[in-house]
């Protein structure tokens, strides 16, 4: 089996993501996350073989190598890796606390990397010339109250998506950024209707980012469609200009 | 071990066009002699992980082919 991880499979964009590429049928799903099973009981109904949910939570940054060496390793042969989970630490820089902020770096930019490097290693070794997708956020490029904190992880992932192509692009391994602009999920939904407005105001189809959008832009970039393109990020946010 | 090595080695030189080892020599440095670059190191090291068991980066420089084979042996115990 090819398989492809999805971090954050259990719900909103993740779990999105997972059904597509399952629903495609040419890869399988590794789906991680904290969540026990029950959540994702429906992709295993979908894929059923082609899909496995591995329980763990990404703030153990220190963990990750034994969950390649001891799980990911002995599923078989990676071919792509959509680090999608992440953790939103929102409040005004004057409030800042030095726990959540750790713990969102480790959830949202340390885990993803250490993954990168088990992802790469596997290609590597198998001589994969696989696609890496980090799913980005909006607030790294336009400047929103209170996201300063969250925004800075996103952009972190940035630059290090762009690096990673320059670093190992000889080897046919891609990565690559999707910058959503809003979406309703759980993730936006401590925002009120009229900050929800506000957001909407700023971008050209004065609207939310619908989900489907996302979803299809990371399987372009995960497929042979998008062969030539590495180290960049694609906006699928209605146009926050 | 030094027989599944050479292979490895050989297979990457192969890949990467450059000519086969006959033999390894623990003076052999990887980067001067071998013309190893990073990558080409990096793969090494998960090759050498995948059959030994054992991340010959981890702690530590690795320069020579005699460190990598002092490494294997180290994991593998007397
Ligand atoms: N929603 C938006 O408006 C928006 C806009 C731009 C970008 N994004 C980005 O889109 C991606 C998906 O967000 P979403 O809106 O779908 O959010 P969501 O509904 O809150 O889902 C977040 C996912 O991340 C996982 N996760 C959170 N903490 C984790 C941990 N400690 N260990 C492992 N997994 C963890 C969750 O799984 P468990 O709880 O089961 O662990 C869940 O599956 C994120 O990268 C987000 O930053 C979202």
């Amino acid at each position: 089996m090819k398989w492809i991880i999805v971090t954050g499979e259990s719900r909103g964009v993740g779990k999105a993501i997972a059904r597509e590429i399952l629903m495609e049928g040419t890869y399988g799903v590794i789906g991680i996350s904290r969540s026990k099973g029950a959540e994702v009981e429906d992709l295993k109904q979908l894929g059923g073989e082609h899909f496995v949910h591995l329980t763990y939570d990404l703030e153990n940054v220190e963990g990750i190598k034994s969950l390649y060496l001891q799980q990911l390793k002995r599923l078989g042969v990676i071919h792509g890796f959509v680090n999608n989970s992440a953790w939103a630490y929102d409040d005004i820089i004057s409030n800042l606390r030095v726990d959540p902020l750790e713990k969102m770096f480790r959830i949202n930019v340390l885990s993803p990397m250490h993954l990168t490097k088990y992802v790469i290693r596997d290609m590597l070794l198998n001589k994969t010339e696989g696609s890496i997708v980090h799913i980005s956020s909006i607030s790294a490029h336009t400047g929103y109250k209170g996201l300063s904190m969250y925004a800075s992880t996103k952009g972190a992932i940035e630059a290090f998506s762009k690096n990673t192509a320059r670093e190992w692009g000889a080897r046919g391994i891609r990565s690559n950024c999707v910058i959503p602009g809003f979406m309703n999920t759980a993730m936006s939904a401590s925002l009120t209707d009229e900050q929800k407005e506000r957001i909407y105001r700023r971008n050209a189809m004065k609207k939310e980012t619908a989900m489907a959008s996302v979803v299809r832009t990371v399987l372009f970039l995960l497929s042979d469609q998008s062969s030539s393109i590495t180290g960049t990020g694609i906006h699928v946010d209605n146009g926050t200009i | 071990m030094q027989d599944k090595l050479i292979v490895i080695v050989n297979d990457m030189c192969k890949d990467n066009g450059l000519p086969p080892l006959k033999r390894l020599d623990a003076d052999q440095h990887l980067r001067d002699d071998l013309n190893m670059d990073s990558l080409m190191l990096a793969e090494l090291t998960v090759r050498v992980e995948s059959e030994f068991g054992v991340d010959i980066f981890e702690d530590g420089l690795v320069e020579t082919m005699g460190d990598v084979i002092r490494k294997i042996e180290g994991h593998q115990g007397p």
